[in-house]
């Protein structure tokens, strides 16, 4: 992990600073960086908005069916961000569903409105678990109830009470969104990429599969050094602000029955939203995979499955066992690294180690490959080895992190109790931790698991010719302008992807 | 004690009629009726899960009734047409939790609901610094809630609820989390302030020491119902059942006959010896119901017979157990233990108060 990343700042090094600065601003780098820092801007406020919005609705207010609101909310987190993208062009782009049946096809899917659009819609799930959760850990429905016996407003508490107590949330969310949004690649690579509105991430990856010249190759190193450079400075204040800070509990949530307001439009507002975000357009997806030709009627009449058997040929199932066999042994070698590192977190190493997993995961996947490509290229390249190495490398984080929580919620007092009941130190662990932590080790593989199928920015800058991911696949499909075929190959894997997920999610919402 | 307002000449500084709360199908509070008359501390005593907070956030204004009526100050602000919000209900709330805002000092949490009635920053803060000194923690007014211990925490807690200068006060077990000494200190420092504002207030506990020493009148709730109310003394000596007579203090429970019970006395028979002592019965007792024997209404030494199969010393006095023929009694004398365990002693009874076998409930062995 630390070894790729120095063979990439030493090779941005090599450039020399000042054509490194020159290779930013001239030669068409700039519009790239200019674009993704508006982008990234302005979904942070709109995804931070709007899942504050979305947080408050299901938390606090009286709206209808708030747990499956909660899941309709989570599902873009489930959902790839290039299958959102292929959805959105389906729905709402040119000869789209919209355009089919209603003559009207939203200006600007392909080009900055569309990318910002699907930006937000795969961010706001993200702020809206960082505010839910400051909600629920910081926010306990008595300090509100305290500020209304005082005589204070819905609204007066919501500006006097809530948020001040949110802010940390808040300012966790806000750093979460844009280092997310300007790593992005999925979305502006499916619609800016066409539309010729290139972000980093995009540029890195036509400058290193597409162009083959050295200036190329050392532009996309110097974007990448930028990248990371641009992510920490971003991660790092935000991680000691906010994020790292333990909640202040005064209060135990008193029993249910609350309702901040009776108001049921924001519930309303918030089905209306998952309706147009997600689920019209995956609606779009899977009717373009179902019907017989582009530019036919989506009746039943023209339904088939063609598409289907004819997305499923050799390379492609060839291309999906390489994804899962990848998934399963990324997220396994996390499990046990977080585990290890787990039962390291008292010590000095296992704390640094436990910094540098969560580093690692705010490294852009763009940099994080051609930080691969530099230091194990040579060895590796073209091999499915290099992108399991890039994926544990990646997704380290999301392992240790789930089963530290897990293992600091832990009372310390359990295993001392099998102490004293005769257990030695590795009995006590296997006896009490163990069983205890099996939910966290669950939930932490099947993340991963997850995370990997998604995978598409690292994969689509490491593959060879006999190392394509199913992401990859459909990547590579959608440029060649396929629709049908293309949204067959994504609709199977978001079911895939769907019944994997939805266990993990239902236990995510259903605890309150 | 629950009629309706039509017969009084003021209004009660809090009436429930009727109330039902259920939270999903499970029904919390089920047709409760409760008055708390101006100037008077009601406690609200029962085990947890009996409904004390759940009524208090509906009186509060959090939870709605489906069903019923709450007027504070004779002014209905929960009923079927109504729903006044919590802010606009002039009522004061102590929590549990405290419910201190962590982003908050002292002084700015008790300024907090000066600033919401349109009190400039200058004065509410002085007027906080002066509710803080009465709470005698003017030196914490600094403090933010992180930085205090419990005790600290809940007096800031009372200092806001005594800003709101409200005309009803609810006290969710204020003092549930506070160790034994703090705790008898709070509420004396509660009761200090009581006399002083002189309004109406509503303490919830489930400690029946605590309830009978701040109450003006208690009342027992189970089940999401009021089983009793009265004067302290009234629900300690007068019991309307075993589970009432057990949730205000100790109480043995003896098998024996009642004869005869006039407005103070009774003539019970205990394993055949027949006495007359202070004490009476409920109406629906009948002639042979549960004896309920409190520990201070015993003494040792007497001619009533049995051996001591347990005792506590605790400082003060001394609580012995006697295995007797009627039943298990327990006795309670001042000073240091005066028999030993499996001794043969006598005793005698003062009062007793007898009320209907539960009909499911085998008689006590």
């Amino acid at each position: 992990m630390g070894f790729p990343l120095l063979e990439l700042f030493s090779a941005a090094a090599a450039e020399g600073w000042t054509n490194a600065a020159r290779s930013l601003v001239g030669s068409g780098a700039a519009t790239p960086v200019v674009n993704t820092l508006w982008t990234g801007a302005v979904v942070t406020a709109v995804a931070v908005a709007g899942g504050t919005a979305a947080a408050m609705t299901t938390e606090r207010s009286a709206a209808p069916g708030r747990r499956w609101l909660r899941l309709g909310l989570l599902l873009p987190l489930i959902i790839p961000s290039f299958v959102a993208a292929l959805s959105w062009a389906q729905a709402y782009g040119p000869a789209g569903l919209l355009d089919d049946v209603l003559g009207l096809a939203v200006p600007g899917v392909f080009g900055p409105f569309g990318v910002v659009a699907v930006l937000v819609i795969e961010a706001l799930p993200l702020a809206y678990l960082a505010v839910a959760s400051g909600l629920a850990s910081r926010a306990e429905p008595d300090l509100e109830r305290a500020a209304r016996a005082s005589g204070a407003t819905a609204g007066q508490v919501f500006v006097t009470v809530t948020l001040p107590l949110l802010r940390p949330a808040l300012a966790g969310a806000a750093a979460l969104v844009f280092v997310t949004t300007v790593n992005a690649f999925g979305a502006p690579a499916i619609l800016g990429l066409p539309a010729r509105f290139p972000t980093v991430t995009t540029r890195i990856y036509s400058d290193l599969a597409f162009a083959a010249s050295p200036a190329a190759f050392s532009r996309a190193v110097t974007l990448s050094a930028a990248l990371v450079v641009l992510t920490l400075a971003v991660v790092g204040p935000a991680d000691a602000a906010g994020l790292g800070r333990g909640a202040v509990r005064t209060a135990v949530p008193a029993g249910g029955g609350f309702t901040g307001t009776g108001a049921r439009w924001p519930g309303v507002v918030g089905w209306a939203y998952v309706a147009a975000a997600t689920a019209l357009p995956l609606l779009a997806l899977v009717l373009m995979a179902l019907t017989r030709a582009v530019g036919v009627a989506p009746t039943p009449a023209n339904w088939t499955l063609a598409h289907f058997t004819e997305a499923l040929d050799g390379r492609t199932v060839a291309a999906l066992g390489r994804s899962l066999g990848l998934a399963a042994v990324a997220a396994t070698a996390v499990v046990a690294l977080g585990g290890l590192l787990t039962a390291l977190r008292h010590r000095r190493v296992g704390r640094a180690l436990s910094t540098a997993a969560i580093l690692s995961f705010a490294v852009p996947g763009t940099a994080l490959a051609v930080a691969m490509l530099l230091a194990y290229g040579p060895w590796l390249r073209d091999t499915v080895a290099l992108i399991a190495v890039a994926y544990v490398a990646k997704f380290w984080a999301l392992g240790h992190r789930t089963v530290a929580a897990a293992a600091d919620g832990l009372p310390a007092d359990l295993p001392r109790a099998a102490r004293m009941s005769g257990a030695d130190s590795l009995t006590a662990v296997r006896t009490v931790v163990v069983p205890l932590l099996r939910p966290a080790l669950g939930a932490a593989w099947l993340a991963v698991f997850l995370f990997g199928l998604h995978e598409l920015t690292m994969s689509s800058l490491l593959y060879g010719p006999g190392s394509r991911t199913l992401a990859v696949v459909i990547l590579n499909l959608a440029q060649l302008g396929d629709p049908t075929v293309t949204s067959a190959l994504a609709v199977m894997l978001t079911a895939l992807l769907v019944a994997l997920a939805t266990p993990l999610l239902v236990v995510l919402t259903g605890k309150r | 004690m629950t009629g309706s307002g039509d017969g009084h000449g003021v209004a009660a500084a809090l009436e429930c009629r009727g109330l039902e709360v259920a939270y999903g199908r499970d029904p919390v509070l089920a047709a409760l009726d409760l008055r708390v008359e101006r100037h008077e501390v009601l406690a609200l005593l029962g085990p947890s899960g009996s409904g004390k907070s759940t009524l208090l956030y509906t009186v509060a204004g959090f939870i709605h009734p489906r069903s019923g009526e709450i007027a504070i100050d004779g002014r209905v602000v929960a009923s079927a047409h109504t729903r006044i919000p919590p802010e606009l209900r002039n009522v004061g709330l102590v929590f549990q939790n405290y419910a201190l805002w962590p982003h908050l000092a002292a002084v700015e949490t008790v300024a907090y609901p000066l600033r919401r009635r349109g009190v400039g920053v200058a004065e509410a803060n002085r007027r906080a610094i002066e509710l803080l000194e009465r709470m005698s923690i003017g030196h914490l007014s600094e403090r933010r809630p992180a930085e205090m211990s419990g005790g600290e925490q809940q007096r800031v807690g009372v200092a806001r609820a005594l800003a709101a200068d409200a005309s009803l006060y609810l006290f969710d077990e204020p003092t549930a989390h506070l160790d034994t000494a703090l705790r008898a200190q709070l509420q004396h420092e509660l009761a200090e302030r009581r006399r002083m504002l002189g309004a109406a207030a509503v303490y919830a506990t489930h400690d029946a020491g605590e309830a009978l020493a701040v109450a003006d009148r208690v009342a027992l709730l189970r089940d999401g119902r009021v089983v009793q109310t009265g004067p302290p003394v009234q629900v300690y000596e007068q019991p309307v059942d075993v589970w009432a007579a057990r949730l205000t203090g100790p109480a043995s429970v003896l098998e024996g006959e009642v004869h005869h019970a006039d407005g103070a006395c009774v003539v019970v028979t205990l394993s055949g010896r027949t006495v007359r002592v202070a004490g009476g019965r409920t109406a629906d007792a009948g002639a042979r119901p549960d004896l309920l024997v409190r520990p201070d209404w015993t003494a040792l030494g007497g001619d009533l017979n049995g051996i001591v199969s347990q005792l506590w010393y605790r400082g003060p006095h001394t609580d012995y157990r006697l295995d007797t023929p009627a039943g298990d009694v327990d006795v309670r004398a001042t000073g240091p233990p005066a028999a030993t365990v499996g001794q043969r002693v006598g005793w005698g009874l003062r009062r007793v108060w007898a009320v209907r076998r539960p009909p499911t409930e085998p008689a006590p062995a």
